[in-house]
C-alpha cells in the first residue's frame, strides 16, 4: 500500500537527485559516453537514502535518472532500460548486501563498515555492466567503449558513493533514526 | 504593456502561446513520441528532415528561438561524446578507410555517416524534449500522465519530483553562497578535491531534504493522501478541436515512421546495431 510517507521519500529523493544528475553530467562528462559522468554525484545521495528508507529511496533515484538522462538521450525504452533501471538496481543491490550481512547504515560496527566496503563496489559493478551492455545493444556506444564505460562507471559511481555517501551515513544516520520512515528497527 | 506570462519548467511563455494551451495529454504524448520517432528512424536523410521539422516548429508555435540556446550546451556535450566514441572505437567497414588506430579501430566513410546519424538522432531528441518542456507546467505533468492511464499516485510523485528538484537547485545555490562566505573554495583543486567539496554542500543539502521529506509526509497525510474513492480535481481540461488534431498528427507521425522503417525506407543498410 502506497502511503504519504513512501511518496514523500520517493519524491524528495528524486527531487534532490535530479539536479545533481544534471550537474554530474555537465561538470564531469566522459568523452565517448553520452549522458555519463565520471563522478555520479546523485549515487552519493540515493545510496544512503535507500539504506535508510528502503526501496522507495531507490525508486526516487530511478525517477531522477530517467528524467535527467532522458533529456540527453530521449524519453525512450532505451533510457528507461539503461540508466534508470541501472540506478534502481545499484542501491537495491547495496541494500540486499546489508540485509544479508545483517549490517546497519550507521557504519558504527566493523561488520557495517565491511558491508559498506563490499556493497558499494559490487553494486556499482553490477550496475555498470547492465548500463553499458544496454547502451551497446542500442548503438549509443561502440564495442571498445563498453569496457571504458564499465570501468568508468564502476570508478565514478564507487568514488561518488564513498566520498559523498560515507560521511552522510556516518553523520546523519542517528538523525534519520528518529524518522518513522527509517526501515531498520532493533 | 508586457503580455501576461506563464511559468513553465524551463521558461516563461506568453499565456496565449498555442503550445501552452494544448491539452496536457497531448504535451506528454508529444514528449514521448518526439523521442520514440527519433529512435525509429535510422537513415540519416530522414533524420535530418525530422531535425529540420522539429526546429521549424519553434517559430511556427511562437516559441522564441533563443530558448534553443538552453539546449546548445547539451547538444555539444552529446556531440563530443559520440564523436570520441566513433573516432576512437569503431570498426565499421566502408568504401574508403581514412585512418587506422594502433588498437585496431579505424575510421571509414561509413563511420562518419553513422557518427553523424547518431548525433542527429540524439539532437532530435533534445530539440523535441526542449520544445515540450518549454511549455510544460507541473499541473500538465500530473493531468497528462493521468490522462494516459498512469495512477494518480505515480503522476503526483513525478510532478513532486520535478517541483522539488527546482527547490533543491535554489537550496544548493543558497548553501554554496553560505559556504563561499565562510571561505570555502568549491571550484578549486583537481577533480577529487572538487568532488570532496561537494561534500561541504552535501550534508546541509541532505539535512534540508530530510526535513522536507518529514514535512511533506505530514502535509500529504493532513490532505488525506492517498485519496480514497472518487476524487475531484481543481482543473478541468477539455479536449478542443486543435488538441484532437495535434494528437492525431502525433499518432500519424509515429505510425508512419514505424511503417516506413518496416518497409526499409527509414532503415540504414548495414546499421551495425540492433
Amino acid at each position: 500500500m502506497i502511503d504519504a510517507r513512501k511518496v514523500a521519500v520517493t519524491a524528495v529523493t528524486a527531487g534532490i537527485c535530479l539536479p545533481l544528475a544534471l550537474f554530474a553530467i555537465i561538470l564531469i562528462p566522459i568523452p565517448g559516453l553520452p549522458a555519463a559522468s565520471g563522478f555520479w554525484i546523485p549515487a552519493g545521495f540515493y545510496f544512503p537514502l535507500t539504506l535508510w528508507f528502503g526501496i522507495w529511496g531507490a525508486l526516487g533515484g530511478h525517477i531522477a535518472t530517467f528524467l535527467a538522462m532522458g533529456y540527453f538521450q530521449g524519453y525512450t525504452l532505451h533510457v528507461w532500460l539503461d540508466g534508470a533501471i541501472g540506478d534502481l538496481i545499484a542501491p537495491l543491490c547495496a541494500l540486499l548486501i546489508f540485509k544479508l550481512m545483517d549490517a546497519r547504515p550507521d557504519l558504527q560496527r566493523k561488520k557495517d563498515r565491511i558491508a559498506w566496503l563490499i556493497a558499494v563496489p559490487v553494486a556499482s559493478l553490477v550496475c555498470g555492466l547492465w548500463v553499458h551492455t544496454v547502451n551497446l545493444l542500442f548503438g549509443v556506444i561502440t564495442p571498445p567503449f563498453w569496457w571504458v564505460g564499465v570501468v568508468t562507471y564502476f570508478i565514478g559511481d564507487s568514488l561518488a558513493v564513498f566520498i559523498v555517501g560515507t560521511p552522510l551515513l556516518r553523520t546523519l544516520t542517528s538523525f534519520v533514526k528518529q524518522s518513522p520512515m527509517y526501515i531498520w528497527r532493533e | 504593456m508586457d503580455k501576461l506570462k506563464t511559468k513553465t519548467f524551463l521558461t516563461y511563455l506568453d499565456s496565449s502561446n498555442p503550445l501552452l494551451l494544448l491539452h496536457p495529454c497531448v504535451k506528454v504524448l508529444a514528449l514521448i513520441i518526439f523521442n520514440v520517432v527519433a529512435w525509429i528512424i535510422e537513415a540519416p536523410i530522414p533524420l535530418l528532415a525530422y531535425f529540420v521539422a522539429l526546429a521549424s516548429l519553434y517559430p511556427v508555435l511562437r516559441v522564441p528561438f533563443r530558448s534553443l540556446a538552453k539546449a546548445l550546451p547539451y547538444l555539444l556535450l552529446v556531440a563530443q561524446a559520440v564523436t570520441v566514441s566513433y573516432i576512437l572505437g569503431s570498426k565499421i567497414p566502408g568504401s574508403v578507410v581514412y585512418f587506422e588506430l594502433p588498437w585496431g579501430s579505424f575510421v571509414s566513410d561509413r563511420t562518419l555517416m553513422y557518427m553523424v546519424t547518431v548525433m542527429l538522432r540524439i539532437s532530435c531528441m533534445i530539440l523535441g524534449s526542449t520544445l515540450v518542456f518549454l511549455s510544460l507546467r507541473d499541473v500538465d505533468l500530473v493531468y497528462g500522465l493521468m490522462g494516459l492511464g498512469f495512477p494518480f499516485t505515480a503522476a503526483f510523485t513525478i510532478a513532486l519530483s520535478m517541483r522539488f528538484s527546482i527547490l533543491f537547485i535554489e537550496d544548493y545555490a543558497r548553501i554554496s553562497e553560505a559556504m563561499l562566505l565562510k571561505g570555502a573554495r568549491l571550484d578549486a583543486g583537481n577533480v577529487i578535491e572538487r568532488a570532496r567539496s561537494v561534500l561541504l554542500t552535501g550534508v546541509p543539502l541532505m539535512v534540508l531534504a530530510l526535513k522536507r521529506m518529514q514535512e511533506l509526509s505530514y502535509v500529504l497525510e493532513l490532505k488525506g493522501f492517498p485519496p480514497k474513492g472518487k476524487r475531484t480535481y481543481i482543473y478541468e481540461f477539455v479536449w478542443k478541436q486543435e488538441d484532437v488534431v495535434a494528437a492525431i498528427l502525433l499518432a500519424v507521425l509515429l505510425a508512419t515512421s514505424a511503417l516506413l522503417r518496416i518497409l526499409g525506407l527509414f532503415g540504414f543498410p548495414g546499421w551495425p546495431f540492433v
